[in-house]
Formats: structure tokens, sequence, C-alpha cells
């Protein structure tokens, strides 16, 4: 009523030429913490957590971390303030990352590394050594790092990964993973956490297509995953626990083989031969691996996946080739002089036809066929329950990525009407190396998360709008 | 010019995009008029009235809506509001007959739907939107005839004469948000507009009257874009390609409406109206468009976004309104007048849309006459026009396979000052 007086008072008198002022109101929404305490957040995980993206960690992927966008979000209820081993503007392009140049011909996107502005303070361009953070954080995402990982003395050291030797004091050089939580949960006293490990302990696997890195055995990780959490609730703090995608619906596996198989069928081609597995052998050893066409993943089925990787050599086939092998063997930082032993123990003769023979077949390392998905698959399940047992047993909260991910797989995402999908480059979601999440995706996954938080704890979070926040912009 | 001349109310006092504000002493009624015979104004009421009016006469009205909008998005929760648009209404009537006739003629031009709503930039839901324009205005040709001294029935001609709509959104492209314009002319088309008055007696009289539905349609509108990355750049060729388009079809429907009205005369200075009416907003199930014509972008012709038509889903119901108002004659010279109405939304949950945030609606109306001479006189009318705040969640969204609007709080209120000369004779 008394806004009906305030209104149209004026109105009556003026005939609206006062009505400049009177718009509607509309009462905030009420965000409050509910039962849990945000004041103090720290953020435990991977790359995911760090915020990396595009094939490197660099200073707008931290600031747009999940944990980043969360702790934005619990500022509102008195959250307070949440450090990030950020890059220096200076630095801003931190390792270095993909960017997106232009376009061939016929679509393809066409990338460049960018080497300006980086955070390099020595090592080589296969073990880099970048500038070190070494005040206290709250975001512990370190890139690369496994469950099985974090009884690792000396992974923070120059020999081992170069995101935690980063941040490692240089007081205490051995120290593990763990043992950092530790400490920080002694000094920095969370009242809150996000747990998101365990995705490089079946991708690792999975990326390099079954021929390289190996899967954690699930007791490591079970074992681990007890003592992180316990770690993180050793102080009274609430907490969720994120759970591991199925890594086979990420544009890196999704995207050249339906392509590929379309050019195989435009071809009249039947099939391919590819290496499985890594054990070394020739032909008659077992590891080849013959691939019906009709076999290759795509929308209308199939199994078979192939790399983003494979992308720029898939075109070879059948001609006679050694570039792929050369590709694979800078990949793992080999002398070129390992590459005749190397040929010579898989019995690969490279004057043979790429693809169709199997003295030429297509690497091991491009393809992650029906046997390897089976283990990755069953070691997800496997971690996942861990994960999911572990959590529920100290009562936290619980993101099951795996769920919403496959859900983004097979429907896309919609936020204030503009789609998102699973897929490369125009997805809007996922990044340019085709498995962590643009800002975008890191939106989505924080507002995620905070539905968790609101499920579990009776809080009542608004997300952000992700639509503010870049998927892959073309230039 | 012509836009703000021609404009429609922004979907003001009634549901979804109808506009009930056929003529200024109605209005300050609350919009009652369907069992009654005011003036002129019955031919668009209830033109079985008609016939029932004494005089002959010329009138003309005119408003002046002022709607104001709020929108809080589910997330982030920053309100924003709306671009204050001004858009005028307006009601032309003509009556004649012969004294003592049994029969009148008249033509009357009026605006039965209509919206203009421009959101603030960058908005949550700019993607689905971000301003559009209705317009229509029928001219109506009209017969009544008393087949008693009780009893008369009437019947108009609707004609479309005028209809436009302009649709924009911006468009979430790789490179930076673009925009597409949408903008037509509808094609003429013809409906009816019949009623049946009753007046047994001096102090009561009925009425029933029915308005077909009429289907606005754009054939040839134009398609146009902004935004769109530069020829020659590098994302220009994989972009571009999938916008050809130059040209759409569309159809709105602008739907029937059955009225049935009550008339109570307890004195010769009071006069109560009481009206309850149904559109039938469930004609106006998708809003489907059929792109064409290639602009040069692309080899494939019209494409918007890569696909050559698009449909969204409506899925509107039928709308009930009450409407209540009465008219005290002070003297000869002046009269007041109070109403109030309710509107039922068209819109279901799960399916409201930044280019018809519709809402249940509560009204309250004053107006007044004065007569300058015998023949001549103004009408004065102020309609205010609060919609219940309605939210709606991204689970409703998803749930009705409606994420092509977006998910938030709306809240409107509608300010309509108006003011009309009428002259009998």
């Amino acid at each position: 009523m008394k806004f009906f007086i305030k209104c149209t008072a004026p109105v009556v008198g003026l005939l609206g030429l006062g009505l400049a002022g009177c718009q509607p109101d509309i009462d905030a929404p009420k965000v409050s913490a509910g039962s849990a305490d945000f004041s103090s957040y720290i953020a435990i995980g991977n790359s995911l957590t760090a915020g990396y993206s595009d094939g490197g960690l660099y200073r707008e992927g931290q600031l747009n971390s999940y944990p980043n966008i969360l702790s934005q979000q619990f500022a509102q209820v008195g959250g307070g303030s949440f450090v990030q081993p950020l890059f220096t503007e200076a630095q801003s392009n931190g390792s270095g990352y993909l960017k997106l140049t232009g376009f061939t011909a016929t679509g393809s996107p066409v990338t460049a590394n960018v080497t300006t502005s980086l955070a390099l303070r020595g090592g080589t361009a296969a073990a880099p050594l970048y500038t070190k953070f070494t005040d206290p954080i709250n975001n512990l995402g370190v890139p690369g790092i496994r469950m099985s990982d974090i009884l690792t003395p000396g992974y923070g050291s120059v020999a081992g990964n170069p995101y935690f030797e980063r941040i490692t004091l240089d007081t205490t050089p051995l120290q593990t993973y763990l043992q950092r939580v530790q400490a920080t949960v002694a000094s920095l006293k969370p009242t809150f956490f996000t747990e998101w490990l365990g995705n490089n302990d079946v991708l690792g696997y999975a990326t390099a297509g079954g021929a390289a890195s190996s899967l954690t055995p699930v007791a490591t990780f079970t074992t681990n995953t007890g003592l992180v959490l316990d770690a993180l609730v050793a102080g009274g703090a609430k907490g969720v626990v994120s759970t591991i995608p199925d890594v086979t619906g990420i544009p890196f596996f999704t995207t050249v083989g339906p392509s590929f198989k379309a050019t195989l069928v435009a071809n009249s081609v039947p099939g391919v031969v590819a290496l499985t597995g890594a054990a070394a052998g020739n032909a008659a050893s077992g590891n080849r691996k013959s691939i019906a066409t009709a076999d290759i993943r795509d929308a209308s089925g199939g199994r078979q996946l192939f790399t983003l990787t494979s992308s720029a050599f898939l075109g070879l086939l059948g001609r006679p080739t050694g570039a792929p092998w050369r590709y694979l063997l800078a990949q793992a930082n080999q002398p070129r002089a390992a590459l005749g032993p190397y040929l010579t123990s898989f019995g690969i003769d490279t004057t043979q036809a790429f693809g169709a023979t199997v003295g030429n077949p297509i690497p091991s390392a491009f393809v992650l066929d029906d046997v390897e998905q089976g283990l990755v698959a069953s070691a997800t399940a496997s971690f996942n329950s861990a994960l999911t047992t572990a959590a529920t047993s100290r009562n936290l909260a619980i993101f099951d990525a795996n769920a919403f991910f496959r859900n983004v797989a097979a429907n896309g995402y919609v936020a204030n009407a503009a789609n998102n999908t699973a897929g490369y480059l125009s997805g809007n979601l996922f990044g340019l190396d085709g498995v962590h999440p643009t800002p975008r995706g890191y939106a989505v996954v924080a507002n995620e998360i905070l539905k968790v938080i609101n499920a579990k704890y009776g809080s009542s979070f608004q997300g952000v709008n992700a639509n503010l926040y870049r998927g892959v912009v073309f230039p | 010019m012509g836009g703000t001349l021609l404009a429609s109310v922004s979907a003001a006092s009634a549901s979804g995009f109808q506009v009930n504000l056929g003529g200024q002493k109605n209005i300050g009624m609350g919009g009652v008029g369907v069992g009654l015979s005011l003036d002129q104004a019955a031919m668009f009421y209830n033109p079985g009235a008609l016939a029932m009016v004494r005089d002959n006469g010329v009138q003309v009205g005119v408003n002046a809506a002022l709607a104001r909008s709020s929108f809080r998005g589910d997330n982030t929760g920053i309100q924003q509001s709306l671009d204050n648009k001004l858009v005028v209404p307006f009601n032309f009537y003509a009556g004649f007959g012969p004294k003592d006739a049994k029969y009148k003629f008249g033509v009357a031009v009026y605006t039965p739907y209509g919206s203009t709503l421009k959101y603030a930039d960058g908005w949550e839901g700019r993607y689905a939107l971000t301003e559009i324009t209705l317009q229509s205005v029928y001219v109506q040709p009209t017969a009544s005839y008393a087949i008693t001294p009780t009893l008369s029935v009437g019947a108009g001609l609707m004609i479309l004469a005028y209809g436009s709509v302009n649709l924009q959104k911006d468009l979430p492209l790789p490179t930076g948000p673009g925009h597409i314009t949408l903008d037509g002319k509808t094609k003429t088309q013809f409906g009816y507009n019949a009623g049946i008055f009753f007046k047994p007696s001096d102090k009561l009289s009925v009425g029933i009257s029915y308005r077909s539905k009429i289907d606005a349609t754009v054939d040839n509108g134009s398609v146009t874009y902004s935004g769109l990355p530069a020829t020659g750049s590098a994302s220009a060729a994989l972009i571009n390609r999938s916008f050809t388009a130059t040209s759409f079809t569309a159809t709105l429907p602008l739907p029937a409406v059955a009225s049935i009205g009550i008339g109570v005369m307890p004195n010769e200075q009071l006069t109560i109206g009481l009206d309850a009416s149904l559109t039938f907003w469930s004609a106006y199930r998708t809003l489907d468009f059929g792109f064409s014509g290639n602009n040069g972008n692309g080899t494939t012709d019209g494409l918007v976004g890569g696909n050559n038509f698009s449909t969204s889903k409506r899925f509107y119901q039928d709308a009930l309104a009450f409407r209540l108002g009465g008219q005290y004659k002070v003297d000869d010279k002046l009269t007041v007048r109070l109403g109030t109405a309710y509107d039922f939304s068209a819109v279901k949950d799960g399916y409201v849309g930044p280019e018809t945030p519709d809402a249940d609606r509560v009204q309250a109306t004053a107006g007044l006459s004065y007569l300058v001479t015998e023949h001549f006189g103004v009408d004065a009318s102020f309609l205010f026009e609060a919609f219940r705040q309605r939210t709606q969640t991204q689970g409703q969204l998803l749930d009705n396979g409606t994420t092509d609007r977006v998910a938030g709080t709306y809240r409107t209120d509608i300010f309509i000052p108006g003011v009309g000369l009428h002259y009998k004779f």
C-alpha cells in the first residue's frame, strides 16, 4: 500500500512524468550458510582444482578455477580470503598453454603454444621449473597429481611434479602432498573444504591410449582417500568430495573418431590396424588389433575411441610413414636415436602402409580400445565407490561429477538460454586440450557444487551466471 | 514515429499480450462493458449493445502505458530493470443511426493485442530476448439491430489492418555476442466480433460477446544480424555460414475472446458492471519461425544458427478474467468511476518467457467524464495494474523442455493514464 501511494500520487498529478524512479523491487534472495561454516575454505585436488585449462596452468585459468568461484560465493556468508598460488601479471601465461589461432580451409582448428610471459625459472623443456609461490595458500590444486602420489616423499622436489615443487617450501623440500595438507589444516584451520583427487589415477592411462602410465591399484586408492579425508576433517571441517568423471565422455576421446569414421566410410575402407596395450612385440605377439570401421564410436554406435592427438596423423592412413612414431618419441622426451630400437622392438616397418598393415599399425597411444575402456571404467567405478564410501562415513557432501558430466555428454547443459555441450571447441565447456574445462566449464562445476552444498548443509547459495565466463574464444 | 503512435500497450491490462483498453469510460470501470451500453465503445466490448446506445457519436481515446518491470536471475540474483518504454494504445469509434431507428452502424479502430519490452543491456536472458515490439490495429465496421425494445444483436467485421513484430536477441557466438533482429509486417486478415444484448428493465442489462481468433502471419519479414565476425577474419567462414537467412515467416495467434457481462442500474445516478471473459490462449502452442534467403554468408540458404527453422514451446492456457466497476453521475456534467479486475495468467509455470513475463494480475482503476457542452465531453481514466511476482526455476525449464528462456523472477507494474474526447449528436 505504501508503494501504491508513493508511486501513484505523482502519476495522478503529472500524468506519469514523475515516474522514472518507480521500478518494482524484487526482494533479493537471502544467502545463508546453513549448518556449515565457510569462514576458512581450502581446496584439495589436481589440475581441475588448480584451474588448469587449454593444456596449461595460467593466470586466467587460476582466476576462474572452481574453488575461486566458490570462495567468491562463500564470501557472502563470511568466507575469508582465499589465496591461490597465482602467477603474477608479468608472468601471467604461467606454464604456457594452447591458443586457437585460426582454422584450416576445411574448418580444422589451428593451435599454437603461448610462449611469452611464462613463469619459468629454470629446468628443461621436458622438466621445467616454475616461479615459486611460497605464501600460505588455500588452493592446493596440483596439476598432474594422482591419489597414489600423496605419500611420495620428494614429489615436490625438482625431480618431482613442477607444480607441487612450485608451492613446496624450501624448508621442507621432501614434504609429501598429504603432509602439506596436514600442515595447511593445522595452520589455516579450515572450516570447509572441497576435495577432488583421483582423476589422474585413470586419466593418465586413458589419454595415453593404454600405452603408458597405469591405473592405480584400488587398494592404494582407497587407503589414500581415507588418509587425505582424515587429514581434512581432523579439525572438524565440513566439505564436499567429488567423484571422478567418465573420461571417455570428454572431447579428447570423442572428437576425432566420428570424422575419421566418416572418412573411412566415404572411401569404403572396411577397417584399420592398431597397436594395443604397452607391451613390446612384433605382429606375431598378439599386440595388433584390427578395428572394423563400424566399430569406431560415433553417434550411431561403435566402441573404439581415437585420441585428439591422433588427428594430425590419421590423414596419413595407407601411406608409408614414420611420422607418428617420431612424434610419440618426442612426446616421451626420448632422443631421436631411440627410434630405431623402438620400432624394432615392436616389429614396425615404416615403409609399409600406415594403419592398413600389421607392419605399420596405428600407435596404441592414439586408440583407447574397448578392452582398455573396460579397465578404465572398472577402475573409475571402484575409485568412485571408494570416494563415496569414505565421504559418506565421514558425513561429507558428495558432488557426483561422474553423473553430472555423463548427463552433460548425453544432453548438453543449457544456462540462461545458451547451449553448452561436451563437444570440442564449440561446446564451450572444454578447452583446447579436450580434457580440462574452460572458465565456463569451471563456472558450471562451481554451480553444481553449490547445489550439493545447499542440499547437504541447508545453505542457500546462488550460482553464478555461467554465460559471463568464456568458452573457447575464436579469433 | 509510427512505432510510438500505433504501438500497443506493454501486455497491459489483460492476460498474455492482450490489451483490454477499448474505451476510456470502460477503462475507468475496471474494463467492464459487455453487459453495458455506455457509448460507442460497445462496438469493441459487445457489438450487440450498439443499437441500444442512445446517441450517435464520435469518440477517441489515447492511453499512455508506462510499464515498470524488474527481473532477478535464478543465478546471480542481480536485479535488472527493464527500459522504461512508453507505448500509446488508442481507440476510435464513430456510430450512426437514424433517430429512433432499430439499427445502428459504426466503425471502430482499436489495438487488442500488443507488447513492447526492452531488457537491460547484457541481462541474463540476452540469448533468449533483448527486445520485442508487437503491434496490432483492428478496424471493425459494425452493425447492430434491436430485434425488440429489450433485445439487440450486433456484429462487426474485424480487419487486422496493421500488425507488426520486431524481435531481437543476442547470439552466443564463440567470437563474442552477436545480435539478430527479426522484423516484419503482418498480412491483412479478417475475423468477426459478435454480441447479444438484453435489457429487460431500466435496472438490469445482460450481454454476451465473442471476438474470433485472427492469425497474425508475417510472410516475408527481414532477418538482419550484427556482431558476426568480420569478413576475412579467422573465424568468419566457420561461423557466418550458419547465418545466411534474410527472411522469415511466422504466425502468431491473436486468440478469440468470449465474454459475458451484467449491468445493474439501481437508480438514475449509479451504474455497476460485472464482466467475466475467457481468452482462448490455448490456441498459442508453439512459436515457429521458418527461415529462407541467402545473404552470401554461406552456401546453404536460410540458416539461423545452422537451422532453417526454429520452434519454441508456448502451450498457453485459456485465461479467465473478472472485472467489476461502476460509475456515479454526480451532476449533469460530472460522472466519476471506479473499478477493479483480476486476470489469470495465460502462461503456465515453466513456460514464462521474457517476451511475455505474464502472471496473474490485479487492477485498480478510476475515471471521470466531464461534459463541457451538451454534445461534447472529456473522459479521463487511470489504470494501475500489478503483476503478481512470478518465479521460474531452471528445474521447471528443464522439466518442460523450455530452456530457450531464462530462469528467474519477474515483477511488473503498469500505470496507464488515458484521456478521451467524445462528441454526441
